[in-house]
């Protein structure tokens, strides 16, 4: 029987598992950064900290989830990772626009993050669609 | 009404803005309503104004430079068009960095925070914050204790050095003295083998004067000092003398000088007030601490008085020794005595002990004429002023002479009043010169000069003196970035003339002067360097084997 796995959303999910940990790296480093350049306090360094180590914690089973889906061709692991995708994406949108700072760095990593998600989020739906049929 | 009041503190509150276009903002513009030279964005300045600047002080007023996009205004002078203009320019400035400012949502980020606008309710905080004469953003810093506990050399050993506070039992031995305003601080510590003298003004009411704790003598005496830094041992101190000083201003030495008095009120009067405290503390010479006295002057507050002013001084004495205050150290300093002494009779060798003069006695030092309102030379013995290191001094007097006054006691006296009392023999070459080096002491060259030089002139007419001329020649010693100045050679001048006999009932009125004259001899010097290293290579003895 024909394969149902998607192969175009194994290579997305692939290239999403290392461009997120290059992400993770760069904006922890530009948080840093700002933190030493600007009038960063306390108050507001924080949620901004708390934003990005939540976002990696819910990188990893959701990158797991798709894996496993994907390959064992199960829609019910999918479907949970597209709910963390949802997550993911919420916190992407506030790396982007609620920031203390926004750099245009942190624009283009985003905005890339962004799109990758919404890319692979159209993958898994159409994967559910062939798994469930 | 209530409205009103309300309207009025909704006014208070709201601060004024502040400004963020670059347009209207303008940094050299410090002029109010008048145009500020070269500051091309002056709103006070007119198309004359700005054809006679030459450039702009301000070129671009533009916001943080870490935006990516923003505003700048441009200003720059037109100079090629007659008459030149100013040009105003509003462009977008880009900043290329990848690190450059998107957004930002903290509003505070890129301007500065403007202040709190005092209201009722945070009144009190903010005064307690902002209301002493010093403040700093970390209040904690500037608690005593903790000082007192964190000397700055982390490592210090258990002794005094220059300059560190003088520690008590709480914190430190206070010496009140004026800080920003006139009014007494009393948070300044005294430091040791630092000589101070502070006088201050203190607040006061008669009513509440034994309540004041700053004008009792317990407040100053009541802490023992310890006696090198963060040990437990302790030095009382111990009152040396108590003078009161009436409310006319006489003050009379009080023969039970140990007795505490407190302040009380007498009669609408405040007696026994502390009007002055003199602190004398003895150390040994390995920085320690074994002797604390204090010497008061008490006085008295009338009612109407609101405030009195109040002097402290503290001075150092190293144990054994006699406080002699140096006149430079080692080379004379601008300003000060100049040390003299004798050589004691008996001491027949010049390798001898100098009894050095004292600055307290007055009557042994190098002293010129004092001229005086009545300038009557007779009438003048006794004032005199000490000769000061480097001011070129002339008084003199005039002297009556009558025919009944004879030559010989007249000379004597006049010699007298030109060179006091006790005239030194020796001169201290350095403002440090101790007693026992016989070799740093400068003798004292004695001339006399006659003014009439004709030798017709019969020795036995009287001769009296009528001015004496000391020359000071002293040169700088030492390097060449820190001279320091060194008394080479003095010579007393004394010039006589010949008193002829007035008739009966005639005077004559000669001046009598007395001057001091300080010349510098320093050779001039020339800067001496180090050699220039030289390069000393030998090639070795068989260099050139076997040719050789």
């Amino acid at each position: 029987s024909s394969q149902l796995s998607s192969l175009p959303l194994q290579i997305l999910l692939y290239v999403n598992g290392i461009y997120y940990i290059f992400y993770f790296l760069a904006t922890l480093a530009m948080i840093i950064y700002k933190s030493q350049v600007f009038s960063y306090p306390d108050d507001l360094l924080a949620p901004d900290l708390a934003v990005l180590f939540l976002m990696a914690i819910l990188e990893m089973p959701r990158l797991y989830l798709g894996f496993k889906g994907n390959l064992t061709e199960a829609e019910a692991p999918l479907g949970l990772s597209l709910g963390l995708t949802v997550g993911s994406v919420v916190l992407s949108v506030y790396l982007l626009l609620w920031q203390a700072y926004v750099l245009w760095a942190d624009v283009l990593l985003n905005a890339l993050l962004l799109s990758a998600y919404a890319l692979e989020s159209g993958l898994k739906v159409t994967a559910i669609a062939a798994f469930v049929s | 009404p209530a409205d009103i009041r309300d309207a009025a503190q909704a006014r208070v509150r709201r601060a004024p803005a502040p400004v963020t276009d670059v347009a209207r903002l303008c940094v050299c513009d410090l002029l109010v309503a008048q145009c500020d030279v070269s500051c091309c964005c002056d709103p006070d300045c007119s198309a004359e104004d700005f054809s006679l600047f030459t450039s702009c002080s301000v070129p671009v007023v533009t916001g943080d430079s870490h935006l990516c996009r923003q505003k700048a205004a441009v200003y720059s002078l037109d100079v090629e068009a007659n008459p030149p203009e100013r040009i105003f320019k509003l462009i977008d400035q880009v900043n290329p960095s990848i690190f450059c400012i998107h957004a930002t949502n903290y509003e505070q980020a890129l301007y500065l925070k403007s202040p709190e606008i005092p209201t009722p309710e945070n009144f009190d905080q903010l005064l307690e914050k902002f209301g002493g004469a010093t403040f700093s953003a970390e209040p904690d810093s500037w608690n005593l204790d903790t000082d007192a506990q964190n000397p700055p050399d982390a490592n210090e050993t258990s002794r005094y050095e220059y300059g560190v506070p003088v520690q008590t039992e709480e914190a430190f031995l206070r010496l009140p003295s004026p800080v920003v305003s006139s009014w007494c601080s009393d948070a300044n510590p005294a430091g040791f083998l630092v000589n101070q003298a502070t006088k201050c003004i203190r607040s006061v009411s008669v009513e509440k004067c034994d309540s004041i704790q700053a004008l009792s003598m317990l407040f100053y005496i009541n802490s023992s000092i310890l006696a090198v830094p963060k040990s437990s041992q302790m030095v009382n101190i111990t009152v040396q003398s108590i003078v009161v000083q009436s409310v006319n201003g006489m003050r009379t030495l009080l023969s039970s000088g140990d007795v505490l008095r407190l302040p009380m009120v007498l009669d609408e009067l405040c007696i026994n007030a502390v009007l002055g405290v003199n602190y004398h503390i003895t150390y040994t010479d390995t920085g320690e601490i074994i002797e604390a006295a204090a010497a008061f002057v008490l006085g008295a507050i009338s009612k109407e008085a609101l405030s009195i002013e109040q002097s402290f001084q503290i001075s150092f004495t190293q144990e054994n020794t006699q406080p002699v205050p140096l006149s430079g150290n080692p080379g004379y300093v601008v300003g000060l005595p100049i040390r003299a002494g004798f050589q004691p009779q008996g001491y027949p060798s010049p390798a001898a002990f100098l009894f050095a003069a004292l600055s307290s006695n007055k009557h042994s030092q190098l002293t010129i004429l004092h001229s005086t309102s009545t300038q009557d030379c007779l009438a003048a013995q006794g004032a005199r002023a000490p000769v000061l290191f480097g001011y070129n001094m002339i008084s003199g007097c005039k002297l009556r002479i009558t025919a009944a006054m004879k030559c010989q006691p007249l000379a004597q006296t006049l010699l007298d009043v030109l060179k006091g009392q006790s005239f030194p023999e020796y001169v201290a070459s350095f403002g440090n010169s101790q007693a026992q080096d016989v070799l740093d002491w400068v003798p004292i060259t004695q001339l006399h000069i006659s003014e009439q030089m004709i030798s017709h002139t019969l020795q036995s007419s009287c001769q009296i003196p009528v001015s004496l001329g000391i020359e000071v020649k002293w040169t700088k010693y030492g390097s060449l970035v820190n001279p320091q100045a060194r008394i080479v050679n003095v010579t007393a001048t004394v010039t006589t003339t010949t008193l002829k006999q007035l008739p009966s009932r005639r005077e004559r009125i000669i001046p009598i002067t007395s001057s001091v004259v300080f010349t510098d001899i320093s050779s001039p010097a020339e800067p001496s360097y180090k050699a220039w290293p030289t390069i000393d290579i030998k090639l070795p003895f068989d260099f050139f084997y076997p040719f050789v």
